[in-house]
């Protein structure tokens, strides 16, 4: 194996045999190696979440990551490709700056008052696909919380893990977690920003935050006319998650959903269908 | 507790109906241990091989699952490699059937030679002009490099994705995946081709003895392709299995429908080359060793009928309906092919390995047999039953087949 | 020791099947040379060890024209294509290139058993219980020659000890060469026919290099090309054919072992 081993000699079948085998050998220690050290730099730099959501985000369906210009009708068929971040897409940049979106109030006929599909959505508030909501209050903080989409499909949690005051959240990282029935179920952060206080609930907000750089950037976010074709596709996704499990109801119909779906079909993997619409398969 | 384990969105039998499953292979891999350790503490007297039958089953249980798990490292390369991107509904499956293979034959082979202790010998002061240093090398490493390739699928599960050096770590292991496939490729190929090697340098035993290209025996290339033939079979016909036993939808129609091509293809050309050293095996290397080639397939029952079944039962036929469009898109024709070829390999491991055996070269010894103990089998048995195991596992916790979510939703 | 100016030995022997009986007398003294254990009870001729196996074969034929013969098989020492030295994966198998024997090292062995199935002899044989002498029996062991443990290979090496023997004697009394009387193997000296010659089939004025030129001299299986040097031979023809035909078809000889 090594010269000076009994047996060991310098013809060129034992030199060509050792190299290969050497050279294999460096090669799965080499790969290893680089694996370890580029693990331990994204470790140290916090990228867990980041790559969390990336693999999460690949692992959607296709249908799951349609474009919010696919949403609103400027494309006939587009699929993100950036985890939903349009902050750094090009596309996203040149469509806002070529046409001047018509910010009109999300209502149609038929809406209630204050209400899209059923839902209670304020326009003042901007959402996130993972279904929370963020408004920036006048004293510069930004308040988040689930939306009503959201919490009716959780209804009443068992439990609430929020972060700590201080924290640094990460869009597309994990805000907050949820426990019910024994799911643990993880709510992607809107934004990026620092944790200041935390509500729950009753409070009817769940995070202030405060900006982590100068402003809070939230452009990636869903506003306006944009709030009800993306909810028209969540209650379709929906639909579809609970056909899945043999529940073949429309839910479009028969107007707003209940309280506490969940509730209501306790039968159903529900683990699996929030899994689905909170965007963690 | 074992719900928060599956994979979000997958459905698996409750675990009492696990449990029940896996118990009756838990109790054979339990035997299969006891057997294990009775030949390691007591000698391998408590086997039936013998100075004239010194390989056994076990020898030729290691060429068939070696065989058979080529289905992993070929996968790998047509996915990686060659970009088959189809492929990656059955990667992951293969890459655990590739490790039960692999793994369940090394650690057979640790049980039949004579002083594991003494397996490190072969590292330390290795004969590079022997076929079985070539294995023990390639075996050893490709063995790494498959658990390498399962940690991934392993760090996937869903508990331990919650924690995040772990996740960070699957992440970036993923990433250089393509690296370890290829090294994977190398590697299988060479001891494929080593395994086939193993007997056809026997100059002692012409039945088996080849002539080849340099160092290479005919048989070094003809195991290469036997194994790449069938490793898309047994991944096709394995995948049909777990589908049928967990009644669930677990690839996409068209995936089986090209393992079976792929196949198909490969045992097309098997075939020829198989055919084409047969005939140069019965017509030169047989003749001048000094024996002729059908006294050896006079002793019953290892006839010619063998042969037939080996090439054309099991090797013509099979290629025919998986490179028939119309019989490869029914699942009954498909199933059965890619079965036949299993069997197919099987059967020529079978006849390399034990028949060499059993006919004498002495021109005054006899024809022998040999009958496995019940060691001997239920060590064999206890590597079927943690194949079993390992599978069942993996299938139940860990994510083997991605495309099975969508279908369960569509 | 200094082998490089030495002559290059050949050691080889001619068995001649005419004076063989089948007694075993081989067998016996080969196994008290060597220190091969008394066999366990459960062993048989397929798992027992016996360096030398005397096989027996006929022509085939019925009474009154029944002729048979014994044919001792120790390893065959193959020169060209050694098939059990190029299987061996460590190196356990070495052909000595001084005297040309083919040495078997057992502390090496891993018990493999390749070089067994390489082998077209069978002339290997595989450590298939420990060794065991019955108490008082151990006062019997060889001491120039070390016992085998479980689980290796071991084989016929022409009485190694006896060469290393007769090698220190020669340089305990200055002569760079050993006197062939010095070397002879313990199945040699046993055989009570005399029906072994033992010697160097380099020197072309040995006795086992007459006996090869002789005529009716042949090897086992010289079709393989792995040119043994133990040559056999016998004045009747029927035996010189039968063992030199190849494979036998089914239906043919029986054999019982010594």
């Amino acid at each position: 194996m090594f010269p000076g081993v009994y047996g060991f000699t310098w013809e060129p079948g034992n030199l060509i045999f050792l190299g290969i085998f050497y050279s294999v050998v460096a090669i799965i220690l080499g790969t290893m190696g680089i694996v370890l050290v580029r693990s331990l730099k994204d470790f140290q730099s916090q990228k867990a979440d980041q790559i969390r959501w990336k693999l999460d985000f690949e692992d959607l369906p296709e249908g799951n990551r349609t474009c919010r210009h696919e949403l609103t009708g400027e494309f006939r068929h587009r699929t993100c490709e950036r985890g939903f971040d349009c902050r750094e897409c090009p596309d996203h940049a040149k469509l806002v700056a070529s046409k001047i979106r018509t910010i009109h109030p999300g209502y149609e006929t038929g809406d209630e008052e204050g209400c899209i599909l059923g839902f209670d959505m304020p326009l003042e508030r901007q959402y996130h696909r993972g279904h929370t909501w963020v408004m920036t209050e006048p004293d510069g903080t930004t308040t988040v919380g689930l939306d009503d989409f959201g919490s009716r499909l959780i209804g009443e949690p068992d439990e609430v893990r929020l972060p700590a005051a201080g924290t640094s959240l990460h869009l597309n990282g994990t805000a907050w977690h949820f426990k019910k029935n024994g799911s643990d179920l993880r709510i992607l952060s809107p934004v990026d920003g620092e944790v200041i206080q935390t509500g729950g609930k009753k409070a009817g907000w769940y995070l202030k935050l405060k900006p982590l750089g100068k402003k809070m950037d939230t452009r990636h976010l869903l506003r306006g006319a944009e709030i009800r074709p993306w909810l028209a596709r969540e209650m379709e996704r929906l639909e579809f998650s609970l056909a899945a499990d043999g529940v073949g109801m429309s839910l479009a119909d028969g107007g707003a959903l209940v309280e506490d779906l969940s509730k209501e079909y306790p039968s159903l993997d529900w683990d699996a269908v929030w899994g689905q619409m909170f965007l963690e398969p | 507790m074992d719900k928060q384990l599956i994979i979000r969105g997958l459905r698996r039998s409750p675990l009492s109906k696990f449990l029940l499953w896996i118990l009756p292979w838990v109790a054979l891999l339990g035997l299969g241990l006891y057997a294990g350790y009775l030949c390691l503490a007591r000698g391998l007297n408590q086997t039936n091989m013998d100075n004239r039958f010194a390989f056994g089953l076990w020898i030729y249980l290691d060429l068939t699952i070696i065989a058979l798990g080529a289905g992993a490292f070929f996968t790998g390369f047509l996915l990686y490699i060659l970009k088959k991107d189809q492929l990656k509904a059955v990667i992951n499956s293969a890459v655990v059937l590739g490790l039960i293979c692999y793994s369940g034959a090394i650690v057979v082979l640790m049980v039949d030679v004579g002083q594991p202790l003494r397996a490190w010998f072969t590292f330390w002061h290795p004969n590079v002009h022997s076929m079985l240093t070539e294995v023990t090398f390639c075996i050893t490493c490709y063995l790494t490099v498959l658990l390498v390739e399962y940690a991934p699928l392993v760090l996937r599960n869903r508990k331990l994705r919650q924690i995040p050096s772990l996740l960070v770590f699957e992440f970036h292991l993923h990433k250089v995946m393509y690296v370890l496939a290829g090294v994977g490729t190398f590697l299988s190929f060479f001891h494929q081709g080593s395994l086939g090697g193993l007997y056809g340098v026997l100059r002692g035993r012409p039945f088996a003895f080849r002539e080849g290209i340099g160092i290479w025996p005919s048989t070094f290339f003809l195991f290469i392709l036997s194994a790449i033939a069938a490793g898309p079979s047994f991944i096709l016909l394995t995948t049909w299995l777990v589908s049928k036993l967990s009644k669930k939808e677990l690839v996409k129609r068209e995936v089986l429908s090209l393992l079976g091509r792929i196949s198909g293809i490969l045992l097309m050309v098997y075939v020829l080359f198989k055919t084409i050293d047969t005939l140069i095996w019965i017509n030169h290397t047989a003749p001048a060793s000094g024996f002729n080639p059908f006294d050896f397939y006079s002793w019953e029952p290892f006839g010619t009928w063998l042969l037939f079944a080996e090439i054309v039962v099991c090797g013509l036929l099979p290629a025919i309906i998986l490179l028939d469009k119309k019989r490869r898109e029914q699942t009954g024709w498909l199933v059965s092919a890619a079965f036949l070829v299993c069997v197919g390999v099987m059967l020529n491991r079978f006849v390399f390995t034990i028949q060499t055996l059993a006919l004498p070269t002495l021109p005054f010894d006899r024809f022998l047999s040999y009958v496995p103990s019940w060691q001997e089998t239920a060590t064999f048995l206890a590597v079927v039953a943690y194949g079993v195991l390992i599978y069942s596992l993996s299938f139940r916790y860990l994510p083997l087949f991605p495309q099975e979510k969508e279908l369960r939703q569509s | 020791m200094d082998t490089k100016n030495k002559k290059q030995h050949r050691y080889g022997m001619v068995i001649d099947l005419d004076k063989c009986t089948g007694c075993g007398a081989c067998m016996v003294a080969c196994a008290v040379e060597n220190n091969i254990p008394p066999a366990t009870a459960k062993a048989t001729d397929r798992t027992g060890i016996t360096w030398v196996r005397v096989y027996k074969f006929d022509n085939g034929l019925p009474f009154p024209n029944n002729r048979s013969a014994y044919i001792p098989m120790p390893c065959q020492q193959c020169g060209e294509h050694t098939p059990c030295v190029s299987v061996c994966p460590q190196k356990a198998v070495e052909v000595d290139a001084a005297s040309g024997i083919v040495a078997q090292i057992p502390v090496r062995c891993l018990g493999c058993r390749y070089c067994m199935t390489a082998c077209p002899y069978h002339a290997r044989y595989f450590n298939w219980w420990d060794p065991v002498w019955p108490a008082g029996m151990e006062k019997t062991l060889n001491p120039d020659v070390s016992p085998r443990m479980r689980g290796v290979v071991e084989k016929c090496n022409f009485c190694h000890e006896r060469l290393q023997a007769a090698r220190a004697k020669a340089a305990a009394e200055g002569r760079d060469e050993i006197d062939p009387s010095d070397y002879q193997p313990a199945c040699v000296e046993a055989c009570p026919t005399g029906a072994i010659t033992f010697g160097d089939l380099a020197d072309p004025n040995s006795e086992v290099a007459q006996l090869v030129q002789n005529g009716h001299a042949f090897r086992m299986l010289e079709t393989l090309g792995t040119e043994p040097k133990v040559y056999y031979r016998s004045d009747q023809a029927w035996v010189r054919q039968i063992a030199q035909q190849e494979v036998q078809k089914p239906k043919a000889k029986e054999k019982v072992h010594g």
